[in-house]
């Protein structure tokens, strides 16, 4: 009988078990640890609030609330149509409506669905307490941003939403992670690191039917850091309502610091629209007219004549002209053979005249004398064509031209047409209204170039040290004086270019500018500052295709008295 | 050779001790208060089942030969018992309800089918004192036999017990190779069963052919049939060296590992006694199945050995079956680990198919 050879037979099995013990066991045993853990422990996320944002006086821009959610976890019910009939009654909401959003943001049974946002207390506790009798549907309470000013300042603030692919590859080790809500644009997007919450939460030991069995450990959630903005509210109003329904951007910046104290942009968003998700926002989000586009950053706009003040300041620094100075203007000039004109015949100015008038002849020449070389490498001083690097994403640099630049991106030679071009601000220029209210602060101080910025402290630490760079311009305090006498004399002669701007009961300093597109109506510019005599407010205003630049003072006009009416000077 | 009596006695109580120690750790979180725990049953079970055994070691182990056809039309007679009579649990009708318990007569058709076969194939030797088995033909050697196992087996798979069924199949080829019938026979009964399973898909149940299918790849059905094997898995493997300790393996005491006091004992046992408690209980098992061999070597008489060799190959096979599932290395087929498990019919047949070995060892000297 075969007695040995069957135990020898037997004996490799059992060696071969072992093997497959040590195998699982042992060389597998990291992998098996691991799902060990997930299968016994959870975690029940607890949601911090995110940072609130502060306006300069502690005003409160955009704070959060608690929302009772209530959610229906499918796998935990039964009857999923039954309970939402059920929920419906004691709600006392259409059935309609919650049965239609289960539909649409059911993703898996294991994942519950929030049916109902920011319910009212009573009925949040009516649901507790009827928790036994609704398998599967619980309450939430979710931190929820509040826009109590709605509109206002949207495009500064920016908006929030679930994280995206592209940030999530970027940002996954910074600890963000699948289904996070950050910021997208703006503050939100800019200072979102400090402004998200950190999440805590609840560890638990839970059981195969997921029944928690005990607690394992509690992590309190942390709250984002508030955050101050350098904005004042109340300017902030005056110049949304002011721009409202008018295509284009306002800026009022400090121009000693750079404090940015309003920011608008229209057409304007609810930021609330992308937490509630209402019909407007597909209207928003495929409006040609680009309401989420920050114009005062991301707008890209030929500066027309603002443009004037730096050719008058290179043109007296290199000492080209001086105050005496004067050119005839005969309604147009020939430069090379083509004609190039002016807006009215203005006969013989000096500087101060031809800012006043806005003379584009007296410009052409000044520009010639200058020649295109040094004209654009003034404009570089002020840093056009550059960003401001304020704090904000999605910043436009905006074009500036130059005989090189010309040469090595559009192999052509520069022209003095070309010349005469640029020193009325047209050409190839294009400019964002950020960097020209950045210009104007420049002469409202005589000769520091601002970093404009939005955040002045986080969680009450002051950070306006970090954020002021001031850059000397190099520039003689004298000659700035000169072409602010002209800004001056635009807006309080009658016969300037911005004499609309008069009379708001404080002395204002300005220059206007139309910028010529093609085919369309021109950009109506007006950017000055006030008082005259100890400059605390730098205004900038584009209005799109808007004509005249008349309109553009207008709204200046409109916001300078509202401000001293409203006892803000 | 008593001592070698002594020395498996004391292997199985062991065992049993530890397979005593891993039930009360698995079913230690769902004690319901006022029942008769199940440990405490399964000590009780074993006690009796002692009892049996020692009954069974002083009787004359070749009353079997002659009470052959007895035993066999017995499990017949429960097999069709439990077909008409049996109380249906988990989906199979495997259990006949005794005054206050349960007996799963396949049980007994294991241990009968040794008793069969060692009779069987040994009963030339009294004319010529040598195993005639390896002069058998086809017929002879593999036909009669096979047709009459076939009874119980098929009754068996009608229950559905797939794992017992293909038990006696075991026992059956492991018996015609020690029985020493010419190697080609038993392998060619290998070879053709091998081909031929892929017929007997059409005769598997659903749950049966997702066992199968979830063998080759559990996670096709994670939550469902391929769960166990998951959660048995899981349940070894983090058990690591040294284990999670008794009373604190995760899987078991959370519920996670279903069958934990029953077919997947082991994974219960391994998870809180790692790989070292894994080997030492491989160990013993292995021990064991080499001292019941040793009495069957040790044994003249024929019939004495070729039973003691066909309990000792129904244990080895168990066993082996119900660790490779476990560790996953084979389906799922419901069949308890010898001595850990869970259950009163499989400790008392095991006991008394022990007994038996016992009782060679102790008249083999006799002959």
């Amino acid at each position: 009988m075969r007695i040995k050879t069957t135990q020898i037979i037997l004996g490799v099995l059992f060696l071969s078990l072992v093997l497959g013990l040590f195998y699982i066991q042992i060389l597998k045993a990291p992998r098996y640890i691991k799902l060990s853990e997930s299968n016994r422990v959870r975690i029940i996320p607890q949601p911090g609030s995110r940072g609130k944002i502060l306006d300069r006086h502690g005003m409160i821009i955009v704070d959060n609330y608690l929302s009772y959610d209530i959610a229906i976890l499918p796998s935990e019910t039964k009857d999923v149509d039954k309970m939402l009939k059920k929920l419906a009654e004691l709600l006392d909401v259409s059935f309609e409506a919650i049965s239609s959003r289960y539909k649409r943001d059911l993703v898996s049974t294991s994942l519950p669905v929030t049916l109902l946002d920011n319910i009212e207390r009573n009925k949040a506790v009516m649901v507790e307490e009827l928790k036994s009798d609704l398998p599967g549907v619980f309450l939430q309470v979710v931190p929820k941003r509040r826009y109590p000013h709605q509109r206002l300042a949207a495009h500064v603030l920016g908006y929030l939403g679930e994280i995206d692919h592209w940030r999530l590859t970027k940002l996954k080790d910074y600890g963000y992670k699948t289904k996070d809500i950050v910021g997208y644009t703006g503050i939100e997007e800019k200072y979102d690191y400090y402004l998200r919450p950190q999440e805590g939460g609840l560890q638990v030991e839970v059981d195969h039917q997921n029944r928690i069995v005990r607690i394992l450990g509690f992590r309190p959630p942390t709250n984002g850091r508030d955050i101050q903005l350098t904005l004042d509210l109340e300017i902030q109003k005056i110049a949304g309502q002011c721009l409202k329904g008018k295509k284009g951007a306002v800026i009022i910046l400090e121009p000693n610091t750079g404090e940015v104290l309003a920011m608008t942009s229209f057409p304007d968003f609810n930021p609330e629209w992308f937490i509630k998700r209402p019909l407007e926002l597909k209207e928003t989000l495929s409006d040609p007219d680009a309401p989420l586009l920050n114009r005062c950053i991301s707008g890209v706009y030929p500066p027309g004549s603002v443009f004037k003040v730096i050719t008058a300041i290179a043109a007296l620094q290199e000492k080209k002209i001086d105050i005496k100075k004067r050119f005839y203007c005969n309604s147009s000039i020939k430069i090379g053979n083509r004609k190039f004109a002016c807006w009215d015949k203005h006969e013989s100015t000096n500087l101060v005249e031809a800012i006043r008038y806005s003379c584009n002849v007296f410009f052409y020449r000044t520009g010639l004398l200058l020649t295109g070389r040094k004209l654009s490498e003034y404009a570089s001083r002020f840093n056009l064509g550059k960003t401001s690097s304020v704090d904000l994403p999605e910043e436009a640099s905006g074009y500036l031209s130059s005989p090189l630049r010309k040469r090595l991106n559009r192999f052509q030679s520069w022209f003095d047409g070309d010349t005469a071009n640029l020193s009325i601000g047209q050409g190839d220029l294009t400019v964002t209204p950020i960097q020209i209210a950045r210009v104007f602060a420049a002469f409202a101080n005589l000769g520091k170039l601002v970093r404009p910025y939005l955040v002045k402290a986080i969680e009450a630490e002051d950070v306006s040290g970090y954020q002021q760079r001031n850059i000397p311009l190099s520039l003689k305090k004298e000659f700035f004086e000169i072409v602010k006498s002209g800004l001056v004399q635009a807006v309080e002669e009658s016969d300037g270019t911005a004499s609309i701007v008069r009379g708001c009961g404080v002395r204002v300093a300005g220059k206007t500018g139309t910028a010529q597109v093609t085919n369309r109506q021109s950009h109506a510019w007006f950017s000055g500052y006030f008082p005259v005599d100890n400059p605390k407010f730098v205004i900038t205003v584009i209005l799109e295709h808007s004509g005249s630049s008349i309109n553009a003072c207008i709204v200046a006009r409109d916001i300078i008295r509202g401000m001293k009416d409203a006892g803000l000077l | 050779m008593k001592n070698l009596n002594l020395k498996i006695l004391l292997v199985v109580l062991l065992i049993n001790a530890i397979g005593i120690f891993t039930i009360y750790s698995s079913v230690f979180p769902k004690q319901a208060a006022g029942n008769i725990s199940t440990y405490v049953r399964q000590i009780i079970w074993v006690v009796i089942s002692l009892l049996v055994l020692l009954s069974v070691y002083h009787l004359d182990y070749r009353r079997l030969w002659d009470g052959v056809y007895f035993i066999y039309g017995l499990t017949t007679f429960l097999l069709i018992l439990v077909l008409i009579l049996g109380t249906v649990r988990l989906g199979a009708q495997r259990w006949l309800k005794f005054l206050w318990f349960n007996f799963q007569p396949s049980e007994l058709a294991k241990l009968a089918t040794v008793i069969f076969l060692a009779r069987y194939f040994s009963q030339k030797s009294i004319s010529s004192m040598e195993t005639g088995a390896r002069h058998y033909g086809i017929i002879e050697g593999i036909l009669r036999p096979f047709l009459i196992i076939c009874i119980p087996m098929l009754l068996i798979l009608v229950q559905p017990d797939l794992g017992s069924a293909l038990m006696l199949f075991f026992i059956f080829i492991a018996m015609l190779y020690i029985s020493g019938v010419r190697l080609k026979y038993a392998i060619g009964v290998l070879l053709i069963f091998l081909i031929l399973s892929p017929l007997f898909w059409h005769f598997l149940k659903d749950y049966q052919r997702e066992r199968l299918l979830v063998f080759i790849n559990p996670n096709i059905d994670p939550l469902g049939a391929g769960y166990t094997i998951i959660q048995s898995k899981i349940a070894i493997g983090s058990g690591g060296w040294f284990g999670k300790g008794w009373l604190a393996g995760t899987q078991s005491q959370l519920r996670f590992l279903p069958e934990s006091h029953t077919d997947f004992i082991f994974a219960t046992f391994t998870e809180e006694w790692g790989f070292i408690g894994g080997l030492s209980l491989i160990f013993l098992y292995f021990v064991l199945v080499f001292y019941c061999f040793k009495v069957a070597a040790k044994t003249k008489d024929n019939f004495g050995k070729l039973l003691a060799a066909g309990i000792a190959s129904m244990l080895a096979i168990q066993i082996i079956i119900n660790l490779a599932m476990t560790i996953g290395f084979a389906p799922v087929v419901g069949l308890p680990l010898v001595l850990m498990s869970y259950g009163g019919s499989s400790i008392l047949i095991t006991y008394i198919s022990l007994g038996i070995l016992l009782s060679i060892n102790r008249k083999r000297s006799i002959f």
